[in-house]
């Protein structure tokens, strides 16, 4: 959308990643629990989670892996590929309430075959309280003379 | 591994179980939808031929719809967890936990994915409100052309 081509080498460390809001509500956590064929009643079942100490159905931990792997791809696009992501939710996450998806260029490797961004990603709520953190890694190809 | 857990936990780990699922174009849509993603390369063909995958491509974590085996309902344990944290264990809530997710190539429409299962550890810590169970499961997922696809190992969090 009118911006530079992201590259390996024009993002620089401790760079920001564009913010991700997202509000996944009761029918988005029922689609996910579907589409995924996960039964767990703490996804679907208010009474059920309130009965297991939670306040509400909670978001699903996959979910929450989604929003941060959006918020990787819609900064990259196509200009390189999402390699990994690793998370640990730390919080329920309610559906009904916006989650905020962060992220920060923590490093960058230059490997033969490829070279990568290491980020941080965080998944915040509207209080600003951690969702979740973790990390992603961003791979760009690399066009070698093999000569 | 945890010594102090019970044999017939510790007998589950590593052993393996293996399925197969075709992968549709209304899978890739479905899964989109359910994520909320809206990027037209996961449904939208001739968007999708301009792109550098030139067809539909599913999102990064796709393979997550293949995790669960879809055994009958009256399979699951009583909360309807997954089958596959089924784990004889003194807990009976299980909680969020985390996720190493690895991509090694985009899912398209048409493939057929082998999903290799089996718990990896489970251990025990105490934690503020009493006993918690660790409970790791790995996933890894490859193609037709026995490429691997993608991997996850995910840890649930089992508690009292």
């Amino acid at each position: 959308m009118g911006q530079d081509k992201l590259t390996w080498e024009n993002v620089p460390v401790n760079a920001q990643i564009p913010e991700l809001t997202v509000c996944p509500d009761n029918t988005q956590v029922f689609m996910f629990s579907a589409v995924t064929w996960n039964r767990h009643h703490i996804h679907y079942s208010k009474d059920a989670a309130v009965n297991e100490g939670l306040p509400d159905v909670v978001v699903q931990r996959a979910l929450i892996g989604n929003f941060l792997a959006r918020l990787i791809t819609d900064w990259i696009g196509e200009s390189a590929e999402l390699r990994k992501l690793a998370w640990k939710v730390t919080r329920s996450a309610l559906p009904g309430r916006d989650i905020v998806c962060r992220g920060r260029i923590k490093d960058k490797i230059d490997s033969e075959d490829e070279k990568c961004l290491i980020c941080e990603v965080t998944a915040s709520n509207g209080n600003d309280e951690l969702i979740a953190s973790g990390a992603a890694t961003v791979a760009f190809k690399v066009n070698r003379a093999t000569g | 591994m945890d010594s102090t857990l019970p044999e017939d936990v510790l007998a589950m780990i590593g052993v393996e179980k293996i399925r197969l699922y075709d992968v549709t174009k209304r899978d890739i849509r479905r899964f989109s939808q359910a994520i909320g993603e809206t990027n037209p390369i996961h449904f939208d063909e001739d968007y999708a031929k301009s792109s550098k995958y030139g067809t539909i491509v599913a999102p990064p974590l796709f393979c997550q719809m293949f995790t669960f085996e879809d055994v009958p309902a009256d399979q699951l344990p009583d909360d309807g967890s997954p089958i596959e944290i089924d784990v004889p264990l003194p807990a009976r809530r299980t909680v969020g936990g985390a996720s190493s997710y690895e991509i090694f190539q985009p899912v398209k429409a048409g493939d057929r994915i082998t999903v290799k299962s089996s718990l990896r550890d489970v251990f025990a810590k105490e934690g503020r409100t009493g006993r918690l169970y660790f409970v790791v499961v790995e996933t890894e997922f490859s193609n037709q052309e026995n490429e691997p696809v993608a991997k996850e190992t995910a840890t649930y969090i089992k508690r009292v």
